[in-house]
């Protein structure tokens, strides 16, 4: 049997996790995540995330990965002169750089829209805040193409991932984040949903950041800004000088 | 392979950059052109933000105008002096280039005004090119063409600042050399490229001075002015990817081996010809772009 095999492991896991697990947890929800951290190092190609998770209550499990919130500007391109620019733009203030979700059921079988509204579940439940525009129909249009954008760079999901019960209360939900992550600090939180109602949260956090080399660069690059120029002509000169010493022997 | 750029953020094919640097090594191994006209939107096409192919362009371009500079440097062919004037007009335009790029980025419309910059300027230099290289290439002969003497103009003759420039052995206002510096330095900061083949027709056409000085002179001057890039691009918008810049280098490197071995072989008014064509090719694509209707016309950026 495989399944009293994982319990232990969850068991083992939790108990682990526990001292770490300082978020608010009526105790319905028990979460961990199989990595607390997304490391990008030089060879990144993107990262399996794990997410355990048991239950004590029956009901649906919604869960939500969000990066850290940005403003972003939509434009629309349109013919000027036989020349297609941008012509038409709207912003809009809070939006995730990076949006996951997982289901155990269809969004719409789960809860009504006023509940997954409230709490950010699903695409069509985000509300993101407009900048510069007031028709509400160009600000429809402006934001269905925001979210089409960020689903074809793969920020965004383009449909809700599927979470598997391993049994009644144990569950599992496997996430993948593309090469392109963007970095910073993301919440994830895991909803225990029954008769259209929220009746547990869990929050974990996830840190997405450089590692080694890469990050000290980052780092050297952004808060010592002139050295990292200097050393950026520096490195430039030398392996310049260094062609033209090999060029010049034959 | 797939590798991390850490200030871009973003993974990029590691095949892709090596191939490009090459090939543009290899260009500039043939034609002494330092080919970021074709990095800078490669990289840009690629998925790059404009602003750190820019920025890490410049760095790119230290790195060949520097190796190039040394072997002039060694036979005496910088005119240190004219570089200098000239590098004062690029160190003002790069600093106006740069602000221009942010305030088109600003407004949105860094990606009309980088294709259209490109267009004119690779389209009416590739169409002058090839029309010079052909009507070469059929006269088969070594003929001394007569070269329109603009630098005897009246209007360039009237401007004041005249200075003597012993090496070129020309006598013109400083805000001639300064006004051509002027143009590379914005060259620099828009368009990520070092402008040699810009600098080099209108160094001998204005300035008329030495064909022998005008490479290792604009070479020198595209050294500073991109070093100064560099440093800008650095300190104000941290846009400068060293392992990009790194990747482009090394394989740059190569690739001029292969193109100097090259140029023995090939003639040069042929050679001529393959480059305005190139420029015109990169061109049409460009130009492309700005016609053919978009696969979605609404775009979305992160501030």
């Amino acid at each position: 049997m495989r399944l009293p095999v994982l319990m232990i492991g969850l068991f083992v896991l939790t108990l682990a996790a526990l001292p770490a697990l300082a978020q608010v947890n009526n105790g319905a929800l028990t979460i961990d995540l199989a990595e607390k951290s997304v490391n990008i190092t030089a060879g990144f190609t993107g990262a399996n995330l794990s997410l355990f998770g048991t239950k004590e209550q029956a009901g649906d499990i919604a869960i939500v990965i969000k990066g850290p919130e940005r403003r972003m500007v939509v434009r629309r391109k349109d013919q000027l002169a036989g020349i297609w620019m941008n012509r038409e733009t709207v912003g809009f203030r809070n939006v995730p750089i990076y949006y996951d979700l997982a289901l155990s059921q269809q969004a719409s079988r789960i809860a009504p829209q006023e509940t997954l509204r409230k709490y950010g579940i699903g695409l069509d439940a985000l509300s993101f805040e407009p900048v510069g525009r007031e028709d509400p129909a160009a600000i429809e249009r402006f934001r269905e193409a925001l979210v089409r954008n960020r689903q074809i760079d793969g920020y965004f999901p383009l449909e809700p991932r599927n979470i598997v019960f391993l049994s009644d209360d144990f569950f599992r939900a496997n996430f993948y984040m593309p090469a392109n992550v963007p970095t910073g600090d993301y919440s994830i939180k895991t909803y225990l949903l029954r008769n259209g109602e929220v009746q547990s949260i869990n929050e974990t956090q996830l840190r997405v950041a450089q590692v080694g080399f890469n990050a000290r660069l980052y780092r050297f690059a952004h808060l010592h800004a002139f050295a990292y120029g200097l050393a950026a002509v520096f490195l430039a000169m030398l392996a310049g000088g260094a062609a033209w010493m090999f060029l010049r022997r034959d | 392979m797939q590798v991390y750029l850490p200030i871009a953020e973003m993974a990029v094919s590691a095949e892709s950059i090596l191939l490009l640097g090459a090939l543009v090594g290899f260009l500039s191994g043939v034609f002494g052109v330092g080919g970021g006209f074709l990095t800078t939107p490669f990289l840009i096409f690629m998925g790059l933000p404009p602003a750190v192919a820019v920025g890490t362009q410049a760095s790119q371009l230290v790195a060949a105008s520097f190796s190039g500079v040394l072997g002039h440097w060694k036979r005496g062919n910088v005119d240190v002096k004219l570089g200098t004037v000239m590098m004062g007009g690029s160190m003002v335009g790069s600093i106006i280039g740069v602000m221009v790029f942010r305030l088109l980025q600003h407004i949105g419309q860094i990606d009309l005004a980088i294709p259209i910059l490109y267009v004119g300027l690779l389209g009416t230099m590739g169409i002058m090119m090839l029309v010079e290289s052909i009507t070469a290439a059929m006269k088969k002969g070594g003929e001394e063409k007569e070269r329109s003497r603009l630098y005897h103009h009246p209007l360039l003759l009237a401007l004041p600042y005249k200075m003597r420039f012993p090496q070129s052995k020309i006598y013109v206002s400083v805000l001639v050399p300064g006004g051509i510096g002027f143009l590379g330095g914005l060259l620099v900061s828009i368009m990520g490229i070092g402008g040699g083949f810009l600098l080099v027709p209108a160094m001998i056409y204005i300035l008329g001075m030495p064909t022998m000085l005008v490479a290792g002179t604009s070479l020198f001057q595209i050294l500073f002015t991109t070093m100064f890039a560099t440093i800008m691009h650095a300190f104000a918008s941290h846009t400068v990817d060293l392992v990009l810049a790194g990747l482009l280098i090394v394989s740059g490197v190569i690739g001029v081996q292969f193109g100097v071995r090259m140029t023995r072989k090939i003639k040069g008014v042929y050679a001529r010809i393959f480059l305005s064509l190139l420029l015109l090719l990169v061109s049409i694509e460009l130009a492309g772009e700005l016609v053919i209707k978009p696969v979605d016309i609404y775009t979305t950026e992160v501030r």
